[in-house]
């Protein structure tokens, strides 16, 4: 019974490694986003670097706006287009106000299509770095900083750029009352 | 017979009534075990289905509401897959495999037992989820977040219960690998081996690597709902359609668990009454092993309209239609087993027949929906519904319900009714075609999947396949009768039942004894 | 199989009388849509010919190759020639079938040089638009008779609305001849947006954008539905459009500008 002893073993080996490969997807499937563009994820911490070469190319941005599950919120961008050029930094910010008689915590996802241009979209500075507290009835001004890269194919055609604005205010008292 | 059983009483002093099904660690007793409750799951999931027809019959609500209606083909889908399907391809093996490769049983017996017990306990939990109060699962059996997270109460219970079914499949899979391995009889090499043999050792490594895939995803829908965790949330950096990938990754590959076993009860059943051997053995394994190969990478096309990269549309699309090369090989290789036999068509050949011809019209659908700019349109429409109906039942059920047929007499010693062996077929496949071939036109036409309503204009063909749909419910019911009346009878059967059938478990006297071969059989 | 295609002929012959029975997906007017249409066609009648070969055999066996017809079994059971080519024919008809679909596939991912934007943003049970350029947004959902002679137990005769399920208070107008680019996403959980005369469906995922591009080419009223399962209400959230000429389309969206949400949403 060695034998069936040994193929035991060998193959609850293979299913604890698959168990475990079913976790190491997730870090996986973000690299593979990063290269990809899969989702239209842009980068997650400011870009430091001064790599980036100006350009004599013009794109134009348009910036949209979400709010998820209809949170009492109005989240829109100040402008909705621009002509950018290509390698140089520009600004520009969403406006967002809480309509609700309460304090609310925040926080942005953004995602960028084509999703595959995601990562010529640099952001210098970006609310959605970080969780944003806003009290009942305030307004805020949410800026943004990005340069497109000049890596930039040609003839790329528009880019969007949107913003999901998720109310995370019950898991944020969640995990301070923990 | 009767010398039989009376030589395993004397013997193992076995408990009586129902103790003797609980504790035993008999492949046969356990193999009935998982056949008769297969038998029931599929009932409770036929009549799931029976209520969803009920309300397609005509347009507007007549008999649930959209909740319930959810609940009922999310439950509807579990059942079948995880409760009748499954177990049915594990009660054969457990019966067949010891009798096919010459051994006295199962390698792990008691592990044998467990993996079947674990069965009622976690349907048992799954299906109470029903009578809570805010009822069971209605997100689709697929679980895609956010709306699996939105779920009520049920979550964590049905997620229980699958990770119970995972485990016992597992367990399940284990066996029947060290069973094949270890335990053949001397002389029968691996390409000796009977081929239903094969597609189960091979169903076996699908399925030890696939489900703890599917363990992952569902304890990742858990930590999300009750731990804090983002995996699948936006708001917390994760991604939703993550769990797609990873849920499909486990799901291709169960798509094959679900037809791999009947590729080879038909492999078994089509030469046995063509009196001729499998045409292309070989090519027949390596056409299995490839399809089981290519299940790992493509995953994706069960969900093309989440926005792919081009790239990724690409590949998945490719891959998808190189499974129709394997596939297309076995089907030549059984028209071949075919050509120039001497056949009779006896009800195991009768389903067998029907398999090829159905399984291919699903295979066929299968290959429109690889093509991705046609997905974009078949996609989540009754045509979607049509094609995996047609793998499923005239495929995966046919080929369980054949191999009953098949092997009944081995198990039994009693031959099956004939005549009305031939009224189930003929009800059954005029009754599933009613079924399923309308969906084909009302999901080209435009109606999507998962609706407990539809617009006036695709009223025909759903009254058509409901009046299908319970034509096949009530045949079933002249299938357990047509058991009824087998198990009723005295023992008369040969030994070899079919003038055709090969393999070792035809040497065996019919009912075959409680310990296959306790010396082992020798193989040329 | 006989009795399939009885029930096949008796279908096809009340294909005359009766305009329920559409057995086909509808050619679309959009090139996207032909595209797909097309595609399926090609398809489909490769594996008609495909079935008709392969069952053929089969069926020809059948019929001779039996015991009561005093057949004896051959002993052949295998041959490499055979199985090569078995392979090999199959694997030639994939690659042809799968250069057509690359191409169109290429044509409908490129939605480069789209004249207007329109943001499809899926909730539960319904739609919202904005004209991404115009500063037109309003939402969308069941009109009130469908919605009425849909609730279990309403006494509303269901084949007397207009358009059960497929109607809308607020319709999307999009303008004819004219690239438009469509932006999915949505509030809560995933959706999917599909007209099937004018584009095949892509999931709308909350946290999300996914795009697709439609090009229409004759002016009418195209329906449509939600298709990934949303929750209770997935099946009663139809989409139509309504497509315009041009100058028809400028003259709506000048009436429609500002607020429309407000008046509208109610």
């Amino acid at each position: 019974m060695t034998g069936t002893k040994g193929t035991i073993v060998k193959l609850s080996l293979v299913v604890v490694a698959m168990y475990g490969f079913s976790y190491a997807l997730v870090p996986i499937y973000d690299k593979f986003c990063e290269i990809t563009g899969l989702n239209g994820k842009t980068n997650e911490v400011a870009y430091i670097g001064n790599d980036i070469q100006k350009d004599n190319r013009f794109v134009t941005i348009k910036f949209i706006s979400n709010v998820a599950n209809s949170a009492p919120l109005d989240f829109e961008p100040s402008v909705t287009e621009m002509t950018v050029q290509v390698g140089k930094a520009y600004n520009t910010h969403y406006v967002m106000k809480n309509n609700s008689s309460k304090q609310l915590h925040t926080t942005a996802s953004p995602s960028v299509t084509p999703g595959k241009h995601a990562e010529y979209f640099k952001k210098v500075e970006c609310f959605c770095f970080e969780q944003q507290t806003i009290n009942a009835g305030e307004v805020k001004d949410l800026g943004i900083q990005f340069i497109i890269d000049n890596d930039l194919p040609h003839a790329s055609g528009d880019i969007i750029l949107s913003y999901t604005m998720f109310d995370i205010t019950d898991s944020v008292k969640e995990t301070n009352r923990l | 017979m009767s010398a039989n059983i009376d030589h395993l009483k004397e013997e193992h002093h076995q408990p009586s009534g129902l103790m003797r099904w609980i504790t035993t660690t008999n492949h046969k007793d356990i193999g009935s075990l998982y056949l008769w409750f297969s038998l029931l799951m599929f009932f409770v999931g036929g009549l799931m289905a029976l209520i969803i027809r009920a309300e397609l019959f005509q347009p507007g609500l007549q008999f649930v509401v959209p909740g319930f209606f959810n609940q009922m083909t999310t439950m509807h889908a579990l059942i079948m897959i995880f409760g009748a399907v499954m177990p049915a391809f594990v009660g054969l093996a457990n019966w067949q495999l010891p009798m096919m490769i010459g051994a006295p049983d199962m390698a792990l017996p008691r592990l044998n037992n467990w993996s079947f017990w674990i069965l009622p306990f976690a349907f048992t939990m799954l299906l109470s989820t029903l009578f809570f109060e805010s009822g069971g699962p209605a997100a689709g059996w697929t679980l895609y977040p956010p709306l699996s997270l939105q779920g009520g109460n049920s979550m964590p219970f049905v997620i229980f219960s699958l990770h119970l079914l995972g485990a016992s499949s597992i367990l399940g899979a284990i066996n029947v690998i060290a069973t094949i391995l270890n335990m053949r009889a001397p002389g029968m090499t691996l390409m000796k081996m009977p081929i239903f043999v094969w597609t189960w050792l091979i169903t076996a490594f699908l399925l030890i690597a696939s489900m703890p895939v599917l363990a992952g995803a569902i304890t990742m829908l858990l930590t999300d709902r009750f731990y804090g965790t983002s995996f699948f949330t936006a708001a917390g950096g994760g991604d939703p359609v993550l769990f797609q990938h990873i849920f499909w990754f486990f799901g291709h590959p169960e798509v094959y668990i679900l037809i791999l076993p009947a590729f080879g009860i038909v492999s078994t059943i089509i030469p046995a009454f063509s009196r001729k051997k499998l045409f292309g053995y070989d090519s027949m394994v390596y056409a299995t092993a490839s399809i089981a190969l290519l299940s790992f990478i493509v995953w994706a096309h069960h969900m093309f309209t989440v926005g792919m990269p081009l790239a990724g549309e690409i590949f998945f699309m490719f891959t998808t239609m190189l499974i129709a090369v394997p596939t297309g090989v076995k089907v030549f290789n059984w028209v071949a087993t075919m050509w120039k036999g001497s056949m009779t068509f006896e009800t195991p050949m009768l389903f067998a027949l029907a398999f090829i011809i159905l399984f291919t019209i699903g295979g066929f659908s299968g290959l429109m929906l690889a093509i991705t700019p046609a997905d974009f349109q078949y996609h989540d429409t009754y045509f979607v519904v049509a094609h995996f109906h047609y793998v499923l039942v005239p495929g995966a059920v046919f080929a369980i319900i054949a191999a009953v047929y098949y092997w009944l007499p081995k198990w039994t010693g009693k031959m099956y009714n004939e005549t009305l062996g031939k009224v189930h077929f003929w009800m059954t496949t005029i009754f599933v075609n009613i079924t399923f071939f309308p969906m084909h036109f009302v999901g080209l036409a435009g109606m999507p999947r998962r609706i407990p309503d539809y617009a006036v204009q695709f009223t025909d063909f759903n009254m058509i396949a409901s009046v299908g749909a319970f034509g096949f419910g009530l045949s079933q019911l002249l299938f357990v009768y047509i058991l009824f009346l087998t198990l009723k009878q005295p023992v008369t059967a040969e030994d070899k039942s079919w003038e055709g059938a090969e393999g070792l478990e035809w040497t065996l006297p019919s009912p075959a004894p409680y310990h296959s071969f306790d010396t082992p059989p020798k193989v040329e | 199989m006989k009795r399939l295609s009885v029930f096949l002929v008796t279908m096809l012959a009340s294909l005359t009388t009766m305009a329920d029975w559409e057995v086909n997906m509808p050619r679309g007017v959009t090139p996207t849509a032909n595209a797909a249409y097309d595609l399926h066609m090609l398809i489909f009648y490769i594996t008609v010919v495909i079935g008709i070969v392969v069952f053929g055999v089969m069926f020809y066996s059948i019929f001779h190759h039996r015991k009561s017809k005093g057949a004896k079994p051959a002993s052949f059971h295998e041959s490499t020639t055979v199985e090569i080519i078995w392979t090999v024919i199959p694997f030639v008809i994939l690659v042809g079938m799968a250069i057509p679909a690359t191409k169109t596939l290429i044509m409908m991912e490129d939605t480069r040089n789209s004249e207007i934007t329109l943001k499809v943003t899926g909730y539960q049970w319904m739609w919202k638009y904005d004209y991404v350029e115009d500063d037109v947004a309003f939402f969308s959902k069941l009109d009130s008779d469908s919605n009425e002679a849909r609730q279990l137990g309403s006494k509303k005769d269901v084949n007397k609305v207009d358009n059960y399920l497929l109607n809308v208070d607020n319709e999307v107008v999009l303008p004819t001849d004219t690239k438009i680019r469509i932006l999915l996403t949505a509030s809560d959980v995933i959706h999917a947006w599909w007209v099937p005369e004018l584009t095949g469906k892509k999931d709308a995922i909350p946290g999300y954008v996914n795009e697709l591009w439609i090009d229409i080419k004759k002016p009418g009223v195209y329906r449509g539905q939600c298709t990934e399962l949303c929750g209770k209400d997935h099946g009663f959230m139809p989409i139509v459009v309504r497509a315009v000429p041009k100058q028809e389309y400028t003259k709506w969206v000048s009436l429609n500008q500002k607020n429309r949400v407000a008046d509208k949403s109610k």
